[in-house]
């Protein structure tokens, strides 16, 4: 396991700005600006060697004023079978670099965290909401967002693929 | 009163007897049919209306009269009203050229001759046939009128499916029609008296399979029932049918499988012989009933049992295996006809 | 036996034979290839050339969308078709009729409460679901299970499975147009589904899981009519591929239909038995072993030609070994808990609740406050029916997640329904689509 991790450092040094290990599951930190090359390389590179983007994610802390979302890829190798955890810190209104490029998987991931999150993504085929309705406002998955309430709702087809 | 008159009355009669014997062998064909889907999926099917669920169709009949007819808004409301009745009429018209009994002969009814056939004339096969193909366009209007996408792959699916079946199905029969020498349905079935093995079935064994299989093409039922997949097209050509068109369509679709499980009885079965000449005193009609339900029976089992072929499958077996089948068939039949006499 | 899984890489796993006969050791260890002739990567990559077909550009096309009331898109799944005639030129997959919120439903929730949240993911196999969320928890919470309590989890896990593998053969064959059959697999079903009803009560949605074990034990007379149940499938899947298999409309239909080799199915997230009938011994029970997995002896079912009628010979060969698990679970089930006994993140027995003090106190507690869970981020992935189901957990600390996400095979095996189609003809999609079995519980959360 610390061969994947040392093929990592080695490949980018400082600019992995966290690693841990928590019940086993290894984890990175990336900046925003990194985000695809690791990845890409994580894809790879002989000794990481991820097959499949097992899945993506956006999370919310409002509690890291600086930052305050995260985007988590959980990784998984077949040829190795090991996964790892990649995470990157973004402000709001940041995007990403998509990564459908790399895993075509990443598609309705990505759409998803745009939705929930607001977290954009360039260069994303078909960047529209997925989960919920065409004229829904805000971002569900926000922790300011009320458990309670009706927003949208009506299926407006003039909006169809407009958003 | 002279003979012709008495003809026509006859006719008449026969014609009205064969109505109500359509209808309502029809109604209690539906009731058998989900009887026996009941009883081949472990379930069992209607119950209530009637003695063991009997009058079922009568309560879907009254059911769907009182259904709101819908015409979707930008269909062609003339050609959409039409197709059920383009699909509905041919199949009846089938009926008259069947043979229930014996035909000609001495007079055997109030001293007038009774045929038991409504039109005894001599191109019966090419009615039969004709009838087939003008069925397709019920199908195909309706698929075209109703505006919508699945209907109209169900309609382009059901007028591929004639092309390629309606050949090999014609090609079948002309090895009766040589068999027989004639294409008289009455001659057909005079042509096979006598036992159960003097009947057609045996020397065109290969043409009687293709004439099954391309039949079932016909009747859209599965494994061919491409025209209405469910699964793919939701209800192909009948996906904005509502109420007693609806009902229409599902009527014609029986009236046809009693039709032609008329028409595989006569031209390969004996029509209204009995299987053995000693069975004779039983009247004909009631050996034609039992061979049409037999044939229905035969339909529903495979349309319970396998599976749905795919459209490209469906039509290269009718090119590439079914139709050169029946032309060998009829060329090997044409061969030992000349050769034995 | 402990299945380590690094010893054999999963690469290695396409060269060599493994299955049937093998025992345990379902990457084999060099021995001859006996069975059928193996196609490599190239030739299936060739093989779904020829049999999807090329579309001249330019050609006028038409627009259908299939779906969300679609008879057979297994729910409210839409996908907006561009044919040309019948064949699909390009689709796009429409989810999110069916969504709950169920992920931010679980940061508003304690941990034992999230349980019955997760049966409304999979609702065909609920338990898998529980399990699932289960074992990511406990993961995070360091909990060990007891032997008892991991039997009747992989026990539950393998009804879950059966159930779900029976109904999706009777809707498989049902999408491809014979209904008696749909029938025939919901009666077997029923047996399942009693022995679920025996277990817990309830016959679809189980919440059967707990955090540390199980809810119940099992009760009176479950082993004598499992025994019973699991003696008797095996027959009946011998039955299914006598109407099946040999069935040759199925094979046409199905046979060479929906290629999709373990590349595509890496880059797409295909996972489960799409993945396997590619060649790859890829399961998650083996590979990364959790409940009672590294302790029963089964084969991994696996193919080799990546289409629609390999992913129905994969999923029967499951049944026949999810019948093996459970007899051997029954054989080899221990004695004691079922359920774990750290006060600090298990419910109490109900039955102890109302007789003993410290039992009642941990019950508020857990019930009000929660189990108490550390700061930390954990994902667990297990092998559930329908492909591996992956569950992050995000907790800073308290009774409740701060952030969970349920990775769901049917997320992304209906995410890869247009690449999987392309170029074959309508009644080919639903094939490919029954194949890869959708559940829109699970995809739209």
């Amino acid at each position: 396991m610390s061969a994947l991790m040392d093929a990592i450092t080695a490949a980018f040094g400082a600019r992995i700005l966290e690693t841990g290990d928590f019940r086993g599951d290894l984890t990175i930190s990336v900046a925003p600006e990194a985000w695809l090359e690791v990845l890409t390389f994580c894809r790879d590179n002989e000794a990481t060697k991820f097959d499949m983007l097992d899945c993506l994610l956006g999370d919310h802390l409002p509690e890291r004023a600086a930052a305050p979302f995260a985007l988590v890829a959980q990784l998984v190798s077949h040829t190795y079978g090991h996964r790892l955890r990649v995470k990157t810190a973004l402000t709001e209104g940041q995007a990403v670099p998509s990564v459908t490029s790399l895993w075509p998987s990443a598609n309705f991931d990505e759409r998803e965290a745009w939705e929930m999150y607001g977290i954009g993504f360039t260069g994303h085929p078909n960047l529209i909401r997925l989960l919920t309705t065409e004229d829904f406002e805000g971002f569900p998955m926000r922790k300011d967002f009320p458990l309670e309430g009706t927003v949208g709702g009506r299926v407006r087809t003039d909006l169809r693929g407009k958003i | 009163m002279n003979d012709a008159i008495a003809q026509l009355i006859f006719l008449i009669i026969k014609a009205a007897l064969m109505s109500i014997l359509v209808v309502t062998l029809v109604a209690f064909i539906i009731y058998f049919e989900r009887k026996f889907a009941g009883f081949f999926q472990g379930r069992v099917g209607p119950t209530y209306l009637g003695p063991a669920g009997a009058f079922q169709s009568f309560g879907d009949i009254f059911k769907l009269l009182s259904k709101e007819d819908i015409i979707p808004a930008e269909a062609d409301k003339r050609v959409f009203k039409l197709a059920p009745y383009v699909m509905f009429i041919p199949a009846f018209l089938v009926m008259a050229v069947l043979p229930f009994g014996p035909v000609g002969g001495t007079p055997n009814l109030f001293g007038y001759r009774f045929d038991y056939v409504i039109a005894n004339f001599d191109s019966g096969l090419v009615l039969l046939l004709a009838m087939g193909g003008i069925a397709v366009y019920g199908v195909v209007l309706a698929g075209w009128s109703s505006n919508n996408k699945f209907s109209l792959l169900g309609g382009l699916r059901a007028g591929a499916q004639m092309i390629s079946y309606e050949l090999a199905m014609g090609f079948a029969v002309v090895g009766v029609m040589v068999m027989a020498g004639s294409m008289n349905m009455v001659k057909i079935v005079e042509g096979q008296s006598g036992n159960f093995w003097d009947w057609y079935w045996a020397p065109q064994l290969v043409g009687g399979i293709i004439f099954f299989i391309a039949s079932l093409a016909e009747l859209n039922r599965t494994p061919f029932d491409l025209a209405e997949a469910e699964q793919e097209l939701v209800a192909g050509y009948l996906t904005e049918y509502s109420g007693m068109r609806w009902g229409l369509f599902m009527f014609a679709e029986y009236v046809n499988l009693v039709v032609v499980s008329g028409i595989v009885s006569t031209l390969y079965f004996g029509g209204w012989h009995a299987p053995f000449t000693v069975l004779d005193f039983i009247p004909g009609p009631v050996w034609l009933l039992i061979k049409i339900m037999i044939m229905v029976f035969i339909y529903m089992w495979v349309r319970w049992t396998i599976f749905r072929y795919r459209y490209n499958q469906l039509m290269s077996m009718g090119w590439k295996v079914l139709l050169p089948l029946s032309i060998a068939n009829l060329a090997v039949t044409a061969i030992v006809i000349a050769i034995v006499g | 036996m402990s299945a380590d899984p690094h010893t054999d890489t999963h690469g290695a796993a396409v060269d060599t034979h493994g299955h049937d006969s093998h025992g345990h050791d379902a990457h084999g260890n060099g021995c001859a290839p006996a069975g059928p002739k193996r196609p490599t990567t190239e030739e299936l990559i060739a093989r779904k050339a020829a049999t999807r077909q090329e579309i001249e550009p330019g050609a006028d096309l038409m627009t259908i969308s299939i779906g969300p009331q679609h008879p057979s898109t297994h729910g409210v799944y839409r996908i907006v078709l561009d044919l040309d005639g019948e064949i699909i030129v390009d689709g796009r997959p429409e989810v999110g009729n069916l969504h709950r919120g169920i992920e931010k439903l679980c940061e508003n929730r304690t941990y034992h409460q999230i349980v019955p949240l997760t049966d409304r993911l999979d609702y065909i196999a609920s338990f898998a679901m529980n399990h699932g969320f289960c074992e990511a928890a406990e993961k995070l919470m360091g909990l060990e299970v007891p032997d008892r309590g991991r039997y009747i989890r992989t026990i539950a896990h393998e009804l879950a499975r059966l159930s779900n593998h029976i109904l999706w053969l009777g809707i498989h064959v049902m999408d491809l147009g014979t209904q008696t059959f749909f029938c025939i697999c919901f009666r077997d079903r029923e047996y399942i589904l009693d022995l679920w009803e025996m277990l817990c009560g309830a016959r679809l949605t189980h919440s059967f899981a707990r955090i540390g074990g199980v809810a119940k034990d099992l009760p009176d007379g479950f082993e004598y009519r499992c025994r019973k149940v699991m003696e008797f499938l095996p027959k009946r899947v011998a039955e299914y591929e006598r109407i099946v298999k040999n069935n040759r409309i199925y094979y046409k239909r199905a046979k060479g239909v929906g290629v999709f080799t373990a590349e595509d199915c890496y880059a797409w997230r295909v996972t489960g038995p799409p993945l396997r009938s590619a060649g790859i011994a890829r399961d998650l029970r083996k590979d990364e072993p959790y409940a009672a997995y590294g302790e029963v002896d089964f084969d991994v079912a696996v193919e080799y030609n990546a289409d629609v009628y390999d992913r129905f010979l994969v999923r029967m060969k499951e049944i026949r070994e999810s019948c093996k698990i459970i007899l051997q679970c029954l054989d080899q089930m221990p004695d004691g808990d079922f359920i774990s006994k750290d006060a600090g993140h298990v419910l109490p027995r109900k039955s102890e609740v109302m007789r003993q003090s410290g039992a009642m106190i941990q019950d508020f507690n857990q019930v009000f406050r929660g189990p108490q869970a550390p700061k930390g981020e954990v994902y667990r992935a297990i092998e559930v029916p329908k492909g591996e189901m992956g569950v992050y957990i995000r907790s800073e600390g308290g009774g409740k997640p701060a952030r969970v996400r349920f990775t769901t095979p049917s997320f992304y095996h209906g995410q890869a329904l247009p690449a999987l189609a392309k170029g074959e003809m309508i009644a080919d999609m639903v094939a490919i689509f029954a194949s890869i079995d959708v559940v829109l519980g699970d995809c739209d959360r």
